[in-house]
């Protein structure tokens, strides 16, 4: 979720419960309000008629042009002390000139005249309906709390935006900073000091980062260099050995174990220097290469070589597939992962290597899903390969990365497939 | 040949100057740049083995300095760097072979055999051990002046080979050489058994005065046949 969203969201949330406590409170008062003024009103007219009552003149007619009523019953005297002496309610009153219930203020009072009799009298005037006021008071509410919604949403996105635009600018560079690509300058067009002290950070790390990259990308290249030579020894003196020493069959099948470690260790050395030459870009000459000439010379090498398994492989290509890269790479490419699928299969086993569009699928049988995550890491080993280096793939990522190609791994229906997408490649 | 062979590393270059010497080489050795250019300055050579990275300086930098002195010597880089910048920066400057460490011993030989063959000029480029001469440019085979038809791995067993006449080659060495790194995990070399013996079939019976001979447990050698 954006920040801004988080932020509209919580002012939201905050607003309602505060609109609607600051309306309770409003109704409350302006209903308080309403009442006071219409006791005072009928308190001077019942006031009014009182006087008259007392005195003796006649009361004026009921419908007088005012929608105010009153009535007057004699009571008894224990009936008028059990009585407050002034009181007010609201009560639903009929009004004959209308012919219909209007919600009424009234006022009750209970009087002695000068005889000793007792009297009640109650005056009504009609005044607001309560139900009207509150759907008002609802409806303006809403609308005020809308509206403050629209102004305040609006104005701390302005100038939410306005003022956190060096931290969006610093996003979008970080969003475009690929590891061991060369970083633009990051944006640093802001004088407030937080942003230029977060930007100067950013900075920091990733030149910090760039520089680790750096330096383990030229140890693995130096260490693979400074191997070389002690490797050369240990090869020569071996070979010497076996020209000159005159060993025995046993001691010769000894040194023949020998020779094939050494070899392999010769060839993980090569390999990491390969991989760091890729990593280095130091493969920049391409050409158009067909890569399905490639991929028909290395079948017929690899059915050669691993002859012993009956491994039959099936090519599904329409035609040349040619994509324009360094020669050396495409084939490292392919070949990794053609290899891989001979490694990989049991005797019998079936591959089959598609072209379709910019697509090369290349796919063998296999039991278990492997570890789609991890099996392009390098020394990522399958379990008892004998003689791996574990870095084929750790090649094929390599080689993939460096001209934006893709390379997806996926089980299906029992059969691994590795899916090429030469598409950034391909040569029209 | 007088060969120079300038390697800082001591336990390779003794190894290689024995190695050289057995095959009847003259060989002086240097060990730095300044003792290398103290030699050359003094002295020359058939050929120069020429290590890049030297504790005192670039070994290029020597190549260039021969070749702008027009000396005739040949010079065959070795070099840990295997990368591509330097083998042609090298070749441009005027080496005549680039070798990468680690390589076997027998290469080294191959190599200086083949440098010898083309500065000495003329004559056939081809490699001949008793009846039978190779010609890497062609691609032929002859035995005893008439051509033998071989298949490509057989053709390239054959001149892998040839340039180490009396080497005892490891299977798995050959393998490679031949098939690449692709073997790197064969299950078995019965591809290497099957080639060799259709070769050794053929080349008995053209009548070729060499074979290969199997050293048990290990690899083959190629022999001048009745020796021993």
């Amino acid at each position: 979720m954006k920040l801004i969203y988080r932020i509209a969201i919580r002012l939201s949330a905050l607003l309602l419960p505060l609109l609607a406590l600051w309306a309770m409170i409003f109704y409350f008062t302006m209903v308080r309000e309403i009442n006071d003024e219409a006791d005072d009103a009928l308190e001077d007219y019942s006031r009014l008629l009182m006087i008259k009552v007392l005195g003796g003149e006649s009361l004026p007619e009921p419908g007088d042009g005012t929608n105010n009523s009153y009535s007057l019953i004699a009571v008894s005297e224990e009936y008028a002390a059990s009585r407050p002496a002034i009181s007010y309610h609201d009560e639903d009153v009929y009004i004959e000139d209308k012919r219909e219930t209007e919600p009424a203020r009234v006022l009750v009072t209970v009087f002695p005249d000068r005889e000793g009799d007792w009297y009640e009298m109650r005056v009504s005037m009609p005044t607001f309906e309560k139900q009207d006021l509150q759907r008002t008071v609802l409806t303006w509410v809403v609308l005020l709390y809308l509206l403050l919604i629209v102004i305040t949403v609006g104005t701390t996105l302005w100038v939410f935006r306005k003022n956190l635009r060096p931290l969006y600018s610093l996003l979008e560079w970080l969003d475009g900073y690929v590891p061991g690509k060369k970083p633009s300058p990051v944006p640093n067009d802001t004088d407030i000091s937080e942003f230029r002290r977060l930007n100067a950070a950013a900075r920091q790390a990733v030149d910090r980062s760039e520089e680790l990259l750096e330096q383990q990308k030229e140890f693995l290249g130096n260490a693979a260099h400074e191997l070389q030579t002690p490797l050369a020894v240990l090869q020569a003196r071996l070979e010497y050995m076996v020209d000159n020493a005159g060993l025995d069959e046993e001691m010769l099948a000894e040194a023949s174990k020998m020779q094939g470690t050494l070899s392999r260790v010769i060839r993980l050395n090569r390999t990491l220097l390969l991989l760091a030459k890729i990593e280095n870009g130091q493969f920049p000459e391409n050409s158009d290469v067909d890569l399905a000439a490639i991929v028909q010379d290395l079948r017929e090498m690899y059915s050669e070589i691993y002859g012993g398994r009956d491994i039959s492989c099936d090519l599904e290509l329409s035609g040349p597939l040619m994509v324009r890269m360094n020669e050396t790479l495409a084939s490292v490419l392919v070949s990794n992962l053609l290899k891989n699928a001979y490694v990989h299969s049991a005797p019998g086993a079936r591959i089959v290597v598609a072209g379709r569009g910019s697509v090369l699928d290349i796919s063998n049988d296999g039991k278990e899903p492997l570890d789609a995550g991890h099996i392009f890491e390098r020394f990522s080993h399958a379990p008892g390969a004998e003689g791996s280096t574990g870095l084929g793939l750790a090649l094929v990522r390599a080689v993939a990365e460096r001209y934006g190609i893709k390379v997806d791994y996926s089980c299906l229906e029992g059969r691994h497939h590795f899916r090429v997408d030469f598409g950034t490649v391909i040569a029209v | 040949m007088k060969i120079l062979l300038i390697e800082d590393e001591p336990s390779l270059q003794e190894l290689m100057s024995r190695t050289l010497r057995k095959e009847g080489h003259l060989v002086e050795t240097a060990s730095t740049y300044s003792e290398a250019e103290d030699r050359l300055a003094v002295y020359s050579y058939d050929c120069v083995l020429l290590d890049i990275m030297l504790p005192d300086g670039n070994g290029l930098e020597l190549l260039k300095a021969l070749k702008d002195e027009d000396r005739t010597e040949a010079v065959i880089i070795v070099s840990a760097r295997d990368s591509i910048e330097d083998k042609v920066r090298g070749l441009e400057d005027g080496a005549d072979d680039y070798l990468p460490k680690p390589f076997h011993l027998a290469e080294l030989s191959a190599r200086i055999r083949s440098v010898a063959r083309r500065t000495r000029g003329g004559g056939t480029r081809g490699i001949t051990i008793g009846n039978v001469t190779v010609e890497p440019e062609s691609s032929r085979v002859l035995v005893s002046g008439k051509e033998l038809p071989l298949l490509r791995k057989e053709f390239d067993i054959l001149s892998y080979f040839m340039q180490r006449p009396g080497h005892v080659v490891d299977k798995a060495v050959l393998a490679e050489a031949v098939w690449g790194d692709h073997v790197d995990q064969a299950d078995n070399f019965n591809f290497v058994y099957s080639q060799v013996k259709n070769l050794r079939r053929k080349l008995e019976d053209a009548g070729a005065a060499v074979e290969l001979r199997a050293v048990y447990g290990f690899g083959y050698k190629l022999v001048i046949s009745g020796d021993e």
